[in-house]
């Protein structure tokens, strides 16, 4: 009786002591960073639209990230051209918010205008800018917009419009209402955030009823989280860390580059800047401080956007070659020894530092006179974006992402001759910039292909470096394969449970 | 002793108001929040516009009278980021860290003086040179570096603790321990030293020739006189650590107001920086009181 009375009383204290840290039904998501606003109108950022895009709020339109069916219908059911300038959406009828209010075409305009208002600054509204757009409502389900130019990738551009109820106010919430499959459940500032599935949405019930998104900003943590049991997808650790079965690599839709300064001798010289592509020898990058799987650009976009040019070939190692164009260039005068300041940014991406002094190191080899400056974000904005410094010859490392399938999300930031990231000035690439903007279908495809193949072997824009792979950790309970889309959003809906 | 306290409080005060001055300016010179905040390719409108809401447009010197007169009422404005009153974002981290801090310290504290005293008392014996060999590997030993070795030992091998977050008492074993080595290994040097000097001092002799037994020597002799460096350096460590522990709670996922503090200098969150730093100043001046209080207490001299 005694001894049973011991033994009971361990157990219960054993009990009582087990780490209470054990999975529940739902899944764990471990994020690098917390949100600072659940905004609906900020989801293109994207460690807000991770946890928003799809799950709480949901759009007309949405890009099949998974498969080729490219754009489909989600709040929309169908679109269509009612004039040049005129898109019409008809809306799916039945669906409610999470509130209760069901959704119409009121709901559309009001977000439409909210995410444009100047009294918020909703991220979503400078893919609207430079374009005049009114919406009107024709019936409960059915609004046009009509637009000035035309813009035939509008349904594109309405992908990332999420919608909110036609009451919600202008100004930022922290308690979003959407027509997703999931709501706000609970948000612990600093800890974590939950959402639940809801009963009542339109669609197909997600597998997964509970999500709860923790926040670490190590990547060996989040890593050890989902080896551990604690989480169940970790969708950016290391790649030195994803050395297990549970690890998946993934093309996450960020390119690397050295943007460069055309305005600036020696850079003003064609020669110079194919001998800085020439000089750097790609490759051996690849499996030793990047990823095994990163692929060499030949674009600013992945290979995956519309009109991305297979024939354009990536410049390979050639240091002689680079040496005599300098010669060359230096027999006619260009000044290819003044000092070059290679800007890179602190942490842009796992090796960064390593990537550009590698670089460095490469150039040097061949000639060129470079001094390396590594950054934190703000100061490197100050090199990035014009007015630009103009203190000595540039050379800025970056990475651009784009993963929304069309280059008119890239194109003219990057190159056209008023783009406020842009290194040339160049009539042929503005006129070709413009024309793909305002094309549709085969044309569209065409311009955008030949626009990439004139930078890259023509213009010699800039040296394009790499399309970056991204590592995924998945626990052994879930089923999930990352996209090239993983990066700015993740829908709970995709992952099954095993 | 009022008086005294009263003098602190007054300076405190004076310095809490220059640090204020210093972080306005300063932090309004490192550059334009909208620049970080909006994309890249946001246009000069959006960033106007943004400027605007914030009232970034107006000159310096207006934000700082305008900072001032809400400060009078205690409104630190709101986040830039997070669109919630900086006070309320700044306060909730730091209960985190106030936690964390208190509770390291106290077991630093009494760890550090059991074993530093008894290391005195058998100098050159192993349990001392034990004690140095300990403390001087407390002292030296990189905290990312235990953190993320103690993460993969008792968390993902073992399986013993959680890897990082909140919501257990298991989830804070990890952090503290951590932080716990490095003041440890150096306040036991302090005690140690500081009591052998104590302890070769005339009135321990007298006392053992009385006949007094070792234990009462220690711990009513000799430590009250040998703690007053003692309290200097625990306080030193406890500012630090009220300032924020921001590797642990990096690593650990701990939402203290360290990482807090980092996150709003890189994002030029004006009111949370300035939020957080009054808050870490006013808590570090009343803990440089309560010091003041402990050495009056100990040491007569001060009292009169």
């Amino acid at each position: 009786m005694k001894k049973s009375f011991i033994l009971g009383g361990l157990f219960a204290a054993t009990t009582a002591l087990t780490p209470a840290f054990a999975q529940d039904a739902g899944v764990t998501i471990v994020l690098g960073e917390e949100p600072d606003l659940v905004e609906p109108c900020m989801a293109t950022r994207s460690n807000i639209g991770r946890i928003v895009l799809g799950n709480i709020s949901e759009t007309l339109t949405e890009l099949d990230v998974r498969g080729d069916e490219g754009l489909k219908p989600r709040l929309a059911e169908s679109w269509e051209l009612v004039d040049d300038n005129t898109w019409r959406f008809n809306l799916r009828q039945g669906v409610t918010f999470s509130d209760g209010s069901s959704f119409d075409a009121e709901d559309v305009k009001h977000s439409f205008e909210r995410a444009g208002s100047d009294q918020i600054t909703c991220e979503i509204s400078r893919y609207y800018e430079g374009i005049s757009i009114t919406p009107r409502v024709v019936d409960a389900n059915t609004i046009d917009f009509t637009t000035e130019p035309a813009q035939p990738i509008l349904p594109l551009l309405m992908s990332l419009l999420t919608i909110v109820p036609s009451e919600t106010a202008i100004e930022f919430t922290r308690e979003p209402v959407g027509t997703g499959p999931y709501v706000l459940s609970n948000w612990a500032p600093g800890q974590s955030i939950t959402l639940e599935r809801r009963a009542d949405y339109w669609g197909d019930q997600p597998e997964v009823a509970t999500a709860t998104y923790v926040f670490r900003a190590d990547p060996s943590v989040r890593a050890a989280m989902v080896a551990a049991g604690e989480a169940d997808i970790a969708p950016s650790i290391s790649a030195i860390d994803a050395t297990t079965d549970m690890d998946v690599a993934y093309p996450n839709s960020e390119t690397t580059y050295l943007r460069v300064d055309h305005s600036m001798a020696p850079l003003n010289d064609i020669r110079v800047r194919e001998a800085l592509n020439l000089a750097i020898d790609r490759e051996a990058f690849v499996g030793t401080i990047l990823s095994e799987g990163t692929e060499l650009a030949t674009a600013m976009t992945p290979p995956t956007t519309l009109g991305w040019n297979a024939n354009v070939e990536p410049f390979g190692y050639d240091v002689d070659r680079a040496k005599e164009l300098l010669a060359a260039a230096k027999a006619d005068g260009v000044p290819v020894d003044t000092e070059i300041l290679l800007v890179g940014r602190t942490a842009n991406f796992p090796g960064a530092t390593e990537t550009y002094e590698a670089i460095q190191s490469m150039l040097s080899d061949a000639g060129f006179n470079v001094r390396l400056q590594m950054v934190e974000v703000a100061e490197h904005e100050q090199y990035y974006s014009k007015p630009y410094v103009q203190d000595q010859p540039i050379l800025v490392g970056a990475q651009h992402d784009n993963s929304r399938g069309d280059p008119v999300f890239s194109m003219y930031f990057k190159y056209h001759s008023d783009g406020r990231q842009s290194g040339i000035a160049d009539s042929k690439v503005d006129d070709l910039i413009d024309r793909a903007t305002a094309a549709t279908g085969e044309e569209r495809e065409a311009l955008w292909s030949e626009l990439f193949a004139y930078l890259h072997d023509d213009v010699i824009a800039d040296v394009l470096l790499f399309h970056m792979v991204g590592h995924a950790r998945v626990g052994g309970d879930v089923d999930f394969t990352p996209t090239i889309a993983t990066n700015s959003q993740l829908q709970l809906a995709e992952i099954g449970l095993k | 002793m009022r008086s005294m306290l009263g003098k602190r409080a007054l300076s405190s005060f004076v310095s809490l108001f220059v640090l204020i001055v210093l972080v306005f300016f300063l932090s309004r010179l490192t550059g334009d929040p909208a620049t970080l905040y909006l994309p890249v390719d946001a246009s000069d409108e959006m960033r106007n516009n943004f400027r605007e809401i914030h009232g970034l447009n107006d000159p310096v010197l207006t934000q700082f009278g305008r900072y001032l007169v809400d400060l009078v009422q205690l409104d630190f404005g709101d986040s830039l980021r997070k669109a919630r009153p900086a006070l309320e974002v700044v306060l909730e981290a730091f209960v985190w860290t106030l936690w964390l801090a208190l509770i390291t310290m106290l077991l630093v504290t009494v760890a550090a003086i059991v074993v530093g005293s008894i290391a005195a008392f058998n100098v050159g014996k192993p349990f001392d040179r034990f004690a140095s060999v300990l403390s001087l590997i407390g002292a030296s030993a990189p905290d990312f570096w235990i953190a993320i070795v103690g993460i993969v030992v008792f968390s993902v091998s073992f399986g013993w603790l959680p890897t990082s977050g909140t919501g257990t008492i298991w989830h804070w074993v990890l952090p503290i321990s951590v932080l716990f080595i490095r003041p440890f290994g150096l306040i036991l040097q302090i005690v140690r030293g500081s009591m052998i000097t104590a302890l070769g001092a005339a009135y321990v002799k007298t006392a053992r020739a009385k006949g007094v037994r070792n234990r009462p020597i220690i711990f009513v002799h000799t430590l009250r006189n040998a703690m007053l460096p003692v309290i200097t350096v625990i306080g030193d460590q406890a500012a630090a650590l009220l300032n924020g522990a921001v590797v642990v709670e990096t690593i650990f996922g701990f939402p203290g107001v360290g990482k807090l503090m980092i996150d709003s200098i890189l994002q030029r969150d004006f009111n949370v920086i300035l939020a957080s730093i009054m808050v870490t100043a006013i808590a570090i001046f009343i803990m440089n009181i309560l010091i003041d209080i402990a050495y009056a207490l100990l040491d007569p001299r001060i009292r009169s």
